[in-house]
């Protein structure tokens, strides 16, 4: 499984979401909470082993904002 | 402060924001925050909850056992000084097991381990005991909202 596969994973697992989760935003579903947005990043952090910063959180606010942060942590997608 | 912490019926609730008629812990003792807490619960017939759950036989609600875990399990993190008072939200029950009634005149025992606490999410479980006889046991995954904020997107794009 290549890191966009696990990316779109982290999705779908996290919110039970089905759909096309590359149109994925914060809080454009239900799951995607303030609940669930810790979950996304709990399971992104156990996926590709990295520890994300505070900035970093609050700024992951979408499934695309997400792959500009993680090139941060040189995990390309 | 020495370890382990002991909290009376005020610490507990300077720690959580529970009150009668829905607090369920009488006494928190052998605390490590961040790591462990256990409580004590004393059930007489005067509690509310008796004369309903059954006139004919009166025993401890589910909810109101499940309720005495987590909120002796809840006090594995709200004892730490800086989330002391914050209010709580259950995220999800798994592996609830009802092993034994309780009646009036039993004293509940539980002990509760906290696994992981991150970002305000808190996860991990409690088990309860009358006497050396089980009573109940669940895993639960609790948050804390004030602490789950301060880590939300400002705004979506």
């Amino acid at each position: 499984m290549n890191n966009l596969e696990k990316y779109q994973n982290v999705f779908k697992e996290s919110f039970q979401f089905e759909g096309d989760v590359a149109q994925l935003e914060y809080q454009a579903i239900t799951e995607w909470d303030s609940v669930g947005h810790m979950q996304l990043m709990a399971h992104l952090e156990d996926t590709f082993s990295i520890e994300l910063d505070v900035d970093d959180i609050i700024d992951f606010s979408s499934f695309k904002k997400g792959i500009e942060i993680l090139s941060k942590y040189n995990v390309t997608i | 402060m020495t370890l382990p912490l002991s909290f009376d019926i005020n610490g507990i609730k300077a720690c959580q924001r529970n009150r009668h008629p829905l607090l369920f812990v009488d006494r928190i003792f052998d605390v490590i925050p961040g790591e462990k807490a256990s409580g004590v619960k004393c059930f007489t017939y005067n509690e509310w909850f008796f004369p309903a759950h059954f006139d004919d036989e009166p025993n401890v609600p589910g909810f109101i056992q499940v309720e005495a875990l987590v909120q002796t399990f809840i006090m594995s993190f709200l004892s730490k000084e800086e989330l002391r008072g914050k209010k709580t939200n259950f995220i999800g029950i798994n592996n609830v097991r009802f092993k034994r009634k309780i009646v009036p005149g039993e004293t509940l025992t539980i002990h509760a381990t906290l696994q992981s606490f991150r970002r305000g999410i808190a996860s991990g479980s409690a088990v309860s005991f009358v006497g050396e006889d089980q009573a109940c046991s669940a895993d639960f995954v609790v948050a804390v909202p004030d602490v789950l904020d301060q880590f939300k997107p400002k705004e979506s794009h």
